[in-house]
C-alpha cells in the first residue's frame, strides 16, 4: 500500500494541472447534470416547488360553519393547521363575461402555513380594504395584472369596484382553469362587504401533516371529528396530479441528455487515463521491473484516476445544489428530489470507474522493460517522401498523413476522442432542432390548433360563429374530449372526437392514414401499447354507456396523456354525445396567438391559448449550450493530450525530419498535418454519426414514452456545417501550439 | 560445484516473434553463476545479452529452457510471481530510464523497501545509508532530471540494492556515460561485490568486463566464450574456478 501511495501522491504532484482539469471536467458534468434534473423536476412538477416554500397545507377541508379547530389540531399526524378562513363564491365582471370567483378570507399579517408566494406587486393591506390578489395562473387566463380594476358581484348582485393589488402562487389548488373557480385572496373585512350573509359563505381549514403518507387516514379522521359538517375535501394529491406538466417530451429529451452527459464523462476519464498510462509506460516498466505486479498497477491507477473522478462527482453534486439553491433562486425553489440525485451520483459514479478500468487495466499489461520504448516503425520515411515529390505534393502533407496511421492504437484514440464529444454535440443538436420544429411546426406535434373556445354562456352556434369571423381564423374544428371505458382496462382511456369525418382535425399522422368515415380512428403510440392492437385492428369501448366500434387506421404523433389517446370525428360518437364541447381554432400563417385571443376575448368567448410543449421545454436550450461547450472543451482536452503524446513518440523522428532538409516550418506542417488528419476524421465521423442517430434516437425515446416515434428532427445542414467547421478550425489550432514549440525546439538526439 | 548457484540456467531459448518471422534471440543457452560471484556478459549488439538477463530476472519470458535463482525453480513462475521475487531476491539496472520521473531520489530509493513491506521509517533509514554511501545525500529531495547521467545511474544502484538482493542484473549500466561517470559507478559495483554481491553485468566495454571474475561472451544468442579473467581478485567468497559448464 505505502509503495503504491506514494507513487500515487509523487504523480499527482507533477500534473497538478492535468488533474484539475480532469476533476473540473467530471464536475462540470456532474452539475450540468443536476441543474438539469432539477429544472426538469420543477418544470413538471412546480406543485413541489409551491408547497415547499408556502409551507403548504396537506389536506383542505371544507365547512359550512367553522369547524372545530382544537379537535383537528389533535387528530393524530396533524402538525399545523391554515385558517379556518371564510370562502365566499363571487363572480367577476370581465369583457362582458362573468367569470365565477372563490373569494377567500386572508390575514394580511404573514401566515405560517399555507401562505400564498407573491409574485408580482404587492401583498393585502390593512390600510386599503378594496385590494384583492389574485391567483396568478387565473390572472394570466384573464389578463389581469396588479393594479387592473376588479369589479366583483356578490350573491345578492350588489358589485364592488376592488382592485388587483398583486399576483400569488400557491401550492394549495391547481392552476386555472383546470381548477376553477379563479381563486381570489381578500381580507376578512372586504369579504364581509361582498357577501355580508354569513350564511352563504363557508370555512377552509388547512391541516399540515408530519407524514404525507398519512393523507387519507387523516382525511378519514377528520370526517368523523366533523361528523356531518364536511361538505368537501381536497388533498395535495389532487393538487399535485393536477398541476403536473402532462407531458413526456422534456423528460424524454432530458434523459437522452443525461446519457449524453454521461458518456461525455466517460470518455474524458478513460482519455485522461489513457493518456496519463500512455505517457507513463516507461514509468509503469520500471516499477513493474522493481516487483510491482500487473494487479498492483492496475488498481494504483485506478485508484489515482478513479479518486480525481470521483472528488469531481462530489464537487459536482455540491456545486449542482449551490447553482440551484441560489444561482436560480427564481425558476428552482427545491432541491433535486433523493431519487434522482442519488441516480446521479452513483451513475457517474459507475461510469467513473469503469472508464477509468479499461485504460488501467492496459497499463498494469505494460511489459516491465523500462529501457525499450516502443519503437515506432521507421525506415518507409524516405521511400513515401520520394513518392510524395514526384506527384508534387507538399512533403509535409504526406509525411503526416503516414504518421497518423502508423500507429493504429494512438491513432484510434486520438479519431474517437474527437469523434464521440462531436457525436453528442450533433445529437444535442438535434435536440435543438427538434425543439424548433415544435415551436415553428406546432401541427406535426399535434397542436396545429393554437386556441380553444368554449362556448361558456353563449350557444355552442353562437361560439361558433363569433370564432369563425374572427379574419386571422383558418379553421374552426368541434370537438369532445370523452372518457372510454375500454375491456379488460381497470382505467378509463382519453378520446378525443374532434373535427368531422369529412372535414377531421390535421393530426400528424406518421403511419397509416388519417380516418375518413364514421368509426375510423386514429390512435398514438401510448395507446397502441396499452391495448396490444395495431394499426387496422377493430377496437371496442363504452362511451357514456354507449358501445362504439372504432377501426384504428393510423398513427399520431401524440405528446399528451403518454400517448395514450384514441382520436377521431365527432360524428363517430352517438347521436347524444357528438355536441361539441369546444372549438379548436387553426390560425392562419403567422397569425399572433396572443392577438387573435384578446380579440377573441372582446366578443365574450372563453379563449385558452394551447401550451406548446417547447415553451416549458425552453430550459432545456440553456443546457443544451452549456453541454456543447463542455463538450467542445473535452473534445479539445482529448486531443491536446493526443497530440502531447504523439510529439513523445515522435522525438526521434523530428531529427530524421530535420535531417531529410525539412524547414521548421515544414517539420510544424507535418506534426499539424499529422495530428489534425486524425482531428478532422474524427469531427467528420462524429457529425455524420450524430446527425443520423439524432432522429432515431428521439424516435426511439418517443416510442418508449408513449409520444411515438416521428418527433425527431436531424440538425439542420447549416447547423452541422457551422459545428464541423468550427471543430476544425479549433482542432487544427489546438494541434499547432505543441507542433510550433517542436518544431522550434532544438532536436532531442535519441539516446539509443 | 560449491553450494547451490545463484543461478542455473538450461538450454534457454528466446523466440520473438516479429511480424510472423520467428527471430531467435537466445539459442539454448546452459550458464550457471555462484553465489557471489561477478560474471560480465560481452557480445556485439543484437547477440542476445539483453534478452539473457531479461529473461533471468523475469521481465522476458522464455520460450523454453529452465531458470533456477537461489536453488528453486523461477521460469514456471506466473507474471506476478516474478514480481514478487524481484521484489526480495532481483535488482535490475538498465541502460537508461531506471528512475520513475516524477518521484524524487529519496523516493525513487525508498520504493523497493516500501514495497517490500518496510515501514516509512525503516526505507527511510535504508535510503539515507545508501545514498550516504553514494555520497548523494544532498541530492536526495532533487527530481531525477535535474541530476547528471552518472548521478543518475548511481541512484538506479542504489535502488537496485535498497531490499539487499541476493542477486544484480545490470545491463549495459555504463553504457551512456563518460569515462569520469564509469568508474564512479564501476568503484561502486566492485565495492558491493567485494560485500558479497552476485552480479550480472551486460557491457561493451572491455574495461569495465575486466573487473569481472568471469566473462561471458555472446554470439548470435549462444555462448561462444566462457572463462575466468586471470587477474585474482580479492574477494570474501566464492572460488573463482570452472564454475560453468557449456553444453553441446
Ligand atoms: N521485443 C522484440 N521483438 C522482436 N525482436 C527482438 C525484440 N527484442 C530483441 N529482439 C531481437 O533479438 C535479438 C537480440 O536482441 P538483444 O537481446 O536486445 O541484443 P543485445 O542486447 O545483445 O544488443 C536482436 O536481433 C533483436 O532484434
Ligand atoms: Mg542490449
Amino acid at each position: 500500500m505505502r509503495a503504491e501511495l506514494r507513487w500515487i501522491r509523487a504523480d499527482l504532484r507533477a500534473r497538478r494541472g492535468q488533474a484539475l482539469l480532469t476533476i473540473l471536467t467530471v464536475a462540470g458534468i456532474v452539475t450540468a447534470l443536476v441543474t438539469a434534473a432539477t429544472l426538469l423536476e420543477d418544470g413538471t412538477n412546480p406543485w413541489r416547488g409551491l408547497f415547499t416554500r408556502g409551507n403548504g397545507a396537506h389536506i383542505w377541508i371544507h365547512t359550512k360553519d367553522t369547524p372545530d379547530v382544537v379537535a383537528l389540531r389533535g387528530l393524530d399526524g396533524v402538525t399545523d393547521l391554515a385558517g379556518p378562513y371564510r370562502s365566499a363564491p363571487a363572480t367577476l365582471a370581465s369583457r362582458g363575461r362573468k367569470v365565477p370567483i372563490a373569494l377567500q378570507e386572508t390575514p394580511a399579517a404573514f401566515q405560517a402555513v399555507a401562505r400564498p408566494l407573491l409574485r408580482e406587486g404587492r401583498w393585502l393591506d390593512v390600510r386599503d380594504p378594496d385590494a384583492v390578489v389574485v391567483e396568478r395562473s387565473f390572472a394570466r387566463e384573464l389578463g389581469l395584472a396588479p393594479g387592473s380594476p376588479f369589479p366583483v358581484t356578490g350573491l345578492n348582485g350588489a358589485t364592488h369596484a376592488l382592485v388587483v393589488a398583486g399576483l400569488a402562487e400557491s401550492g394549495d389548488q391547481g392552476f386555472y382553469p383546470d381548477w376553477a373557480p379563479g381563486l381570489v385572496w381578500t381580507l376578512a373585512g372586504t369579504l364581509d362587504v361582498v357577501e355580508p350573509a354569513a350564511g352563504r359563505t363557508e370555512s377552509v381549514v388547512g391541516l399540515r401533516l408530519a407524514d404525507p403518507d398519512d393523507t387519507d387516514l387523516v382525511v378519514q379522521r377528520a370526517v368523523t371529528v366533523l361528523d356531518n359538517q364536511v361538505q368537501r375535501v381536497s388533498t395535495w394529491r389532487e393538487v399535485r396530479a393536477s398541476m403536473e406538466l402532462d407531458n413526456r417530451l422534456l423528460g424524454l429529451l432530458l434523459a437522452l441528455f443525461g446519457i449524453a452527459g454521461l458518456v461525455a464523462a466517460a470518455l474524458a476519464l478513460a482519455n485522461a487515463t489513457g493518456g496519463r498510462v500512455l505517457g507513463q509506460v516507461r514509468d509503469i516498466a520500471t516499477l513493474k521491473s522493481l516487483g510491482f505486479t500487473r494487479r498492483q498497477v492496475t488498481w494504483t491507477l485506478v485508484a489515482e484516476h478513479g479518486v480525481l473522478g470521483l472528488v469531481g462527482i462530489v464537487a459536482g453534486l455540491v456545486v449542482g445544489r449551490l447553482i440551484t439553491a441560489y444561482a436560480l433562486p427564481d425558476t428552482v425553489v427545491v432541491p433535486l428530489s433523493p431519487g434522482p440525485f442519488a441516480a446521479i451520483a452513483l451513475g457517474t459514479g459507475l461510469v467513473v470507474l469503469g472508464s477509468v478500468w479499461v485504460p488501467a487495466w492496459g497499463g498494469g499489461r505494460t511489459p516491465p522493460i523500462p529501457a525499450s520504448p516502443a519503437a515506432p516503425p521507421r525506415g518507409h520515411l524516405s521511400r513515401l517522401a520520394r513518392v510524395a515529390l514526384l506527384v508534387r505534393l507538399p512533403p509535409a502533407l504526406v509525411l503526416g498523413a503516414r504518421d497518423a496511421f502508423t500507429r493504429r492504437t494512438p491513432a484510434l484514440l486520438t479519431v474517437s476522442g474527437v469523434a464521440i464529444p462531436m457525436m453528442m454535440i450533433s445529437i444535442g443538436l438535434g435536440c435543438w432542432s427538434t425543439l424548433d420544429d415544435f415551436i415553428r411546426h406546432p401541427e406535426r406535434v399535434g397542436q396545429a390548433a393554437a386556441l380553444t373556445v368554449r362556448p361558456g354562456d353563449l350557444t355552442a352556434d353562437e361560439a361558433l360563429r363569433r370564432a369563425a369571423a374572427d379574419p386571422d381564423v383558418a379553421a374552426v374544428y368541434p370537438g369532445a374530449e370523452p372518457d372510454a371505458l375500454v375491456p379488460w382496462q381497470t382505467r378509463t382511456v382519453r378520446t378525443r372526437a374532434l373535427g368531422r369525418s369529412a372535414d377531421p382535425y390535421p393530426f400528424p399522422v406518421v403511419e397509416g392514414r388519417m380516418y375518413r368515415d364514421r368509426g375510423e380512428a386514429v390512435a398514438g403510440q401510448g395507446l397502441l401499447d396499452l391495448l396490444g392492437v395495431h394499426i387496422g385492428d377493430r377496437v371496442r369501448m363504452t362511451i357514456g354507456g354507449t358501445p362504439l366500434i372504432v377501426r384504428i387506421v393510423g398513427r399520431v404523433v401524440e405528446p399528451e396523456h403518454d400517448g395514450e389517446v384514441l382520436s377521431f370525428g365527432l360524428d363517430s360518437l352517438a347521436a347524444k354525445d357528438a355536441v361539441p364541447q369546444f372549438y379548436s381554432l387553426v390560425l392562419r400563417e403567422g397569425a399572433d396567438p396572443a392577438e387573435v385571443r384578446t380579440r377573441l376575448h372582446g366578443m365574450s368567448l372563453d379563449v385558452s391559448q394551447v401550451v406548446n410543449p417547447a415553451d416549458r421545454l425552453s430550459i432545456i436550450r440553456m443546457i443544451i449550450i452549456a453541454l456543447v461547450v463542455v463538450l467542445a472543451l473535452i473534445g479539445l482536452a482529448n486531443l491536446l493530450t493526443a497530440s502531447a503524446l504523439g510529439l513523445r513518440d515522435h522525438a526521434p523522428d523530428l531529427a530524421v525530419l530535420k535531417a531529410m532538409g525539412l524547414t521548421p516550418r515544414q517539420v510544424m506542417a507535418t506534426l499539424v498535418a499529422g495530428t489534425g488528419l486524425l482531428a478532422v476524421c474524427g469531427v467528420v465521423a462524429g457529425t455524420a454519426a450524430g446527425a443520423s442517430l439524432s432522429a432515431v434516437l428521439i424516435d426511439l425515446e418517443g416510442r418508449e414514452s408513449g409520444v411515438g416515434a416521428g418527433i425527431g428532427r436531424a440538425p439542420t445542414p447549416g447547423m452541422l456545417a457551422a459545428s464541423v467547421l468550427v471543430a476544425v478550425g479549433a482542432s487544427l489550432l489546438i494541434t499547432l501550439i505543441p507542433a510550433r514549440r517542436a518544431a522550434r525546439a532544438r532536436v532531442p538526439h535519441s539516446a539509443r | 560445484m560449491t553450494g547451490t548457484p545463484a543461478i542455473k540456467a538450461i538450454n534457454l531459448v528466446k523466440i520473438y516473434q516479429s511480424g510472423g518471422v520467428p527471430v531467435p534471440a537466445v539459442r539454448g543457452i546452459d550458464m550457471r553463476v555462484e553465489s557471489g560471484e561477478f560474471v560480465a556478459i560481452m557480445g556485439p549488439s543484437g547477440s542476445g545479452k539483453s534478452t539473457l538477463v531479461h529473461m533471468l530476472g523475469g521481465l522476458d519470458v522464455r520460450t523454453s529452457g529452465e531458470i533456477w535463482l537461489d536453488g528453486t525453480r523461477a521460469d514456471t513462475l506466473s507474471e506476478s510471481g516474478w514480481a514478487l521475487l524481484r521484489r526480495r531476491k532481483v535488482g535490475f539496472v538498465f541502460q537508461f530510464f531506471n528512475l520513475v520521473a516524477n518521484m524524487t531520489v529519496a523516493d525513487n530509493v525508498e520504493l523497493p523497501a516500501l514495497l517490500g513491506g518496510a515501514t516509512p521509517r525503516q526505507a527511510r533509514e535504508r535510503r539515507e545509508y545508501l545514498l550516504g554511501e553514494l555520497g548523494l545525500t544532498e541530492r536526495a529531495s532533487a527530481a531525477p532530471a535535474q541530476l547528471s547521467g552518472g548521478e543518475q545511474q548511481r541512484v538506479a544502484l542504489a535502488r537496485a540494492l535498497a531490499n539487499q538482493p541476493r542477486l544484480l542484473l545490470a545491463d549495459e549500466p555504463t553504457g551512456n556515460l563518460d569515462s569520469r561517470n564509469t568508474k564512479d559507478v564501476l568503484r561502486l559495483l566492485s565495492d558491493v561485490h567485494r560485500k558479497g554481491q552476485t552480479i550480472v553485468l551486460v557491457t561493451h566495454d572491455a574495461r569495465v568486463a575486466s573487473m569481472a571474475d568471469r566473462v561471458v561472451s555472446l554470439l548470435d544468442g549462444e555462448i561462444v566464450d566462457d572463462g575466468a579473467l586471470p587477474r585474482a581478485r580479492r574477494r570474501p567468497a566464492g572460488t573463482v574456478g570452472d564454475v560453468v559448464e557449456l553444453r553441446g
